[in-house]
């Protein structure tokens, strides 16, 4: 089948989006239209009590930084409240429009998410995440290819007095079946030793005991982007051929985002680091502008599109 | 004395490792060196089998047919120099990219499953034997660089290790690939 384009999906807004998007633009403006009257009245009560306790003689700081602080989060709860069925609506018709529209075979889920034992099976992050949250789960068959994707958030939080929390992936994760049989495990991470100190990052690279002997690809551009650890030298190779080495290459310039790769039982996992949440609709900005849209479609598609860009639908092998 | 020994045992045990670390690459050389050997000759056996299924289908093809069994008695003859076999290697794998273009001519042939099986598996070795190459000239170049870079050239010297010959691809036997390539698409 073929790619669709961005021209593709203009039209597509334009006559199969367009009824839905003005039907949800209309509760999206009565929305912000509440929610201002509501932060309104909110700030108002916040000024209110802060006269009267400027009065009875309150220091300014800390003590009236407290109603300016429950203001804020009564006004969060509010917001957080009131939208979400918007938030609902909006993924039940327009991603999921979206996503049929980049493929009919897809299939998609907005409370799902990839299971945290699939992520710790991808053997991509060394630590195991205590907090995982996601949504916007996606599957199907891109051709002969199965593939699911969900945007996760992992995070570790340490017990204890001094309690912290560290974000593990952040992003998009993928995994598609790969196309070649394989056994061993390959874990493809970006770079970050080499590209410091050149040709001597290697001697840190395969000091990192807790993972598997380094495998030194001859391709020193991918070298210069990735860190490749695998317990078999040569499935390694038969898995990253030259070409494939090259798409991902590709693939990275693309995004331009920390990509991890993994290639585990058969399967390929993709995790691509986001900064921010994918896939939400924003309360204060119009829905009708197609930059928004674009934005949607495009973070799908790069998804999707990993069938394509790392051609797993090449079915020369055995593996059918 | 606490001192001396925390001077010395180090110095002790500088030359153990050196040596140790020379001892491994040499034997991933010839690990990787046998898992060629291995692919190789799974690809030799794949033979008999092609043989038969085209012959069932084509009758001009007699010749190439033969020079193919031919090259696999002579390969698992076993009494054949490295030399030798690299060559005999060249030329199943020059004859096998002739044998797929001359399939074209036989639809029957080409879509019949057996034949379909046996094209992918060789495609499937041919890039597990390149993979394994590649793995070959990464292990050469990891036990070359300790046979020459000093200090561990010095080990290797008096242990009597010399630099190895990377695996190199022949002109022909690429072209020999592409003719396979060019019969996929």
């Amino acid at each position: 089948m073929k790619a669709k384009t961005l021209d593709d999906f203009k039209q597509f807004c334009e006559t199969g989006l367009s009824a839905d998007l003005n039907a949800l633009e209309a509760r999206r403006r009565a929305l912000a239209r509440n929610l201002t009257y509501a932060g309104a009245v909110v700030a108002g009560l916040v000024l209110i009590v802060l006269f009267l306790m400027g009065r009875s003689g309150v220091q300014l700081f800390p003590g009236l930084l407290f109603p300016v602080i429950i203001g804020a989060i009564l006004f969060g709860f509010i917001t957080h409240l009131a939208g979400k069925g918007y938030v609902r609506q909006f993924k039940a018709t327009i991603i999921r429009k979206i996503v049929s529209f980049l493929d009919e075979n897809l299939d998609y889920s907005p409370h799902r998410h990839i299971p945290r034992s699939t992520f710790i099976a991808s053997q991509i992050f060394k630590t195991a995440p205590n907090r995982y949250k996601g949504d916007d789960y996606v599957s199907g068959n891109i051709g002969a290819t199965k593939i699911e994707f969900s945007e996760l958030h992992a995070e570790y939080e340490t017990g204890g007095k001094n309690r912290s929390r560290r974000t593990i992936f952040r992003g998009l994760f993928f995994i598609a079946d790969f196309n070649k049989h394989f056994t061993c495990r390959l874990v493809v991470l970006p770079d970050t030793a080499e590209k410091l100190f050149g040709g001597f990052g290697k001697t840190p690279q395969s000091w990192n005991l807790t993972r598997d002997p380094l495998i030194k690809l001859e391709d020193p551009e991918f070298e210069n982007f990735f860190v490749v650890h695998g317990n078999d030298q040569i499935q390694a190779r038969y898995i990253l051929s030259t070409s494939l080495m090259n798409r991902i290459i590709d693939f990275r310039k693309k995004t331009n985002r920390h990509l991890y790769l993994s290639f585990v039982g058969s399967k390929i996992f993709v995790a691509l680091s986001y900064a921010r949440n994918l896939f939400e609709p924003r309360l204060f900005t119009t829905l009708l502008d197609f930059e928004l849209m674009r934005e949607y479609f495009q973070d799908l598609q790069l998804a999707v599109g990993i069938v394509d860009d790392l051609s797993l639908n090449t079915r020369i092998w055995t593996k059918q | 004395m606490p001192i001396a020994i925390v001077i010395i045992v180090p110095l002790l045990l500088i030359p153990v490792l050196i040596y140790n670390s020379l001892i491994a690459r040499k034997n991933q050389v010839l690990n990787v060196f046998g898992a060629i050997d291995a692919l190789l000759k799974k690809r030799y056996d794949l033979i008999p089998n092609l043989v038969a299924t085209v012959k069932g289908y084509t009758q001009h093809e007699r010749s190439l047919l033969e020079e193919l069994t031919k090259i696999r008695a002579q390969a698992l003859s076993g009494q054949i120099s490295d030399d030798e076999a690299v060559e005999l290697d060249n030329k199943l794998t020059r004859a096998l990219g002739r044998l797929l273009l001359v399939v074209e001519n036989y639809p029957n042939l080409r879509a019949s499953e057996n034949f379909m099986h046996l094209q992918r598996t060789l495609t499937e070795l041919e890039e597990q034997i390149s993979a394994a190459r590649r793995a070959y000239n990464a292990a050469v170049t990891d036990y070359n660089n300790a046979v020459e870079m000093f200090p561990t050239s010095i080990a290797a010297s008096m242990m009597n290790y010399k630099p190895r010959r990377f695996f190199e691809i022949s002109e022909k036997q690429r072209e020999g690939i592409d003719a396979g390539e060019h019969f996929r698409r």
